[in-house]
């Protein structure tokens, strides 16, 4: 059992805002998730009982991830904005033999259930182990095996087996985009 | 980027794990600057502290605090005042934070302001005027006062935070550049990408702040008292 020094955790910020980015799907809401994170660890000491820094800061991600998903789920639907509109297509590119974006992959474990997208981002993403992933998502290790499993098979499915052949057509994305502004509701 | 698609799971899961993006600068700043503040605060509880036993950087730590307390008591003692040391950089701290409460809605009998309030100071309305919508909201609590936060966005999916801080006097305020407008004074304060804007509506402390919006555009939402004269 040893105390959290916090001089320590700016070496974790990357790796986390990679995990938050992966976990939210947008860049914007991964800056925010970090900086909680990082203010609710440093905002008293805090006592590492086994496990690492990266474990105990996975578990006040998604903990922190979590709140604001269920706080987020009791808000009003917000209105679209022409910014959330492009954002429905992520995917820069849609040839299957063109370079992977790093948004692209992201984008699409954002799109994996929730239990599936902690298990890959906290193994495949944070490097932990099996144990201490486990452990910080508070499930048992077969779980967590399992559902990193599905994950990984379902970003296969998506990122390599069906890459799209036709891309969208110019004229529907537009329209895609203009839908998205009227619907925003500018008009009080 | 890659280059080229992996062709299997085990390629795409090597491609996961090698990705190395780095962080904006600006959150790394920011975290940095709350480890600082974290390594300047009194804390309670460090194993070994006690014992001597603390790490080199935390006794320094501790020396700085010391000192930074002292720094505080000494200029209470020499302002006369005794109100919370809440400074606007913490308010402003707070605008930028995430929402963690549902917005306010409109309130029906005064269609200018939301159905929240700090102290009777109410929280504007500005879909109408601004296209600014509440979205969200928070209350926290810093330096013994109540500090509501109400979060405004607009089409461009831009956002805001509006504060108000409970109590008064106000907290004394330093830094930043004051401009006078309608005989309020309204003080500007650019930090980490983010401008706030911080002044008094009946005596109590208001800071509305956030990133790729301009002075101008805090200073005309600020302003406004639903009128289009500028807020007392």
């Amino acid at each position: 059992m040893r105390t959290l020094d916090p001089q320590s955790l700016s070496q974790h910020v990357d790796r986390l805002y990679r995990a938050a980015w992966a976990l939210c799907g947008s860049r914007e809401d991964a800056e925010d998730l970090v900086q909680e994170t990082f203010a609710r660890v440093l905002s008293r000491p805090r006592v590492l009982q086994g496990g690492g820094e990266l474990y105990y800061l996975l578990r006040v991600l998604r903990n922190t991830y979590l709140t604001g998903v269920r706080t987020a789920s009791r808000r009003p639907v917000t209105v679209a904005t022409p910014d959330d509109v492009v954002a429905v297509d992520p995917r820069p590119t849609l040839r299957p033999d063109s370079a992977l974006e790093v948004s692209e992959v992201y984008s699409t474990i954002a799109e994996l259930p929730e239990d599936f997208r902690l298990a890959l981002v906290a193994v495949d993403m944070l490097g932990l182990s099996y144990r201490e992933a486990a452990r910080a998502l508070d499930v048992r290790e077969a779980t967590l095996t399992t559902r990193l499993f599905r994950a990984r098979k379902q970003i296969a499915t998506l990122l390599i087996d069906s890459a799209p052949a036709t891309p969208v057509p110019a004229t529907r994305r537009e329209g895609t985009k203009l839908s998205g502004v009227l619907s925003s509701g500018e008009t009080p | 980027m890659s280059e080229r698609r992996p062709h299997t799971e085990s390629e795409l899961i090597e491609f996961v794990r090698s990705i190395d993006v780095r962080a904006p600068e600006e959150l790394h700043r920011r975290i940095d600057a709350l480890v600082e503040q974290s390594a300047a605060t009194p804390r309670r509880s460090f194993a070994g502290r006690s014992m001597g036993l603390a790490p080199r950087r935390w006794r320094l730590g501790g020396a700085l605090a010391a000192v930074a307390a002292a720094a505080l008591v000494l200029a209470l003692a020499l302002t006369g005042k005794g109100s919370s040391p809440l400074t606007l950089r913490q308010a402003s701290a707070l605008t930028l934070a995430p929402a963690i409460m549902v917005a306010p809605g409109e309130d029906s009998q005064r269609p200018t302001q939301l159905n929240a309030a700090v102290d009777g100071v109410s929280f504007p309305y500005w879909g109408y005027r601004f296209g600014w919508h509440a979205s969200g909201a928070r209350s926290d609590r810093i330096g013994g006062r109540a500090v509501r936060t109400v979060f405004y966005s607009d089409a461009r999916g831009q956002r805001i935070g509006y504060a108000i801080v409970a109590g008064t006097p106000a907290p004394a305020l330093s830094g930043g550049v004051v401009s006078v407008q309608g005989g309020v004074a309204y003080r500007f304060l650019a930090q980490d990408g983010s401008h706030s804007v911080a002044w008094l509506r009946n005596g109590h402390l208001c800071v509305l702040a956030g990133r790729g919006v301009s002075n101008a555009a805090l200073l005309a939402l600020a302003s406004w008292d639903g009128r289009g004269s500028a807020a007392t």
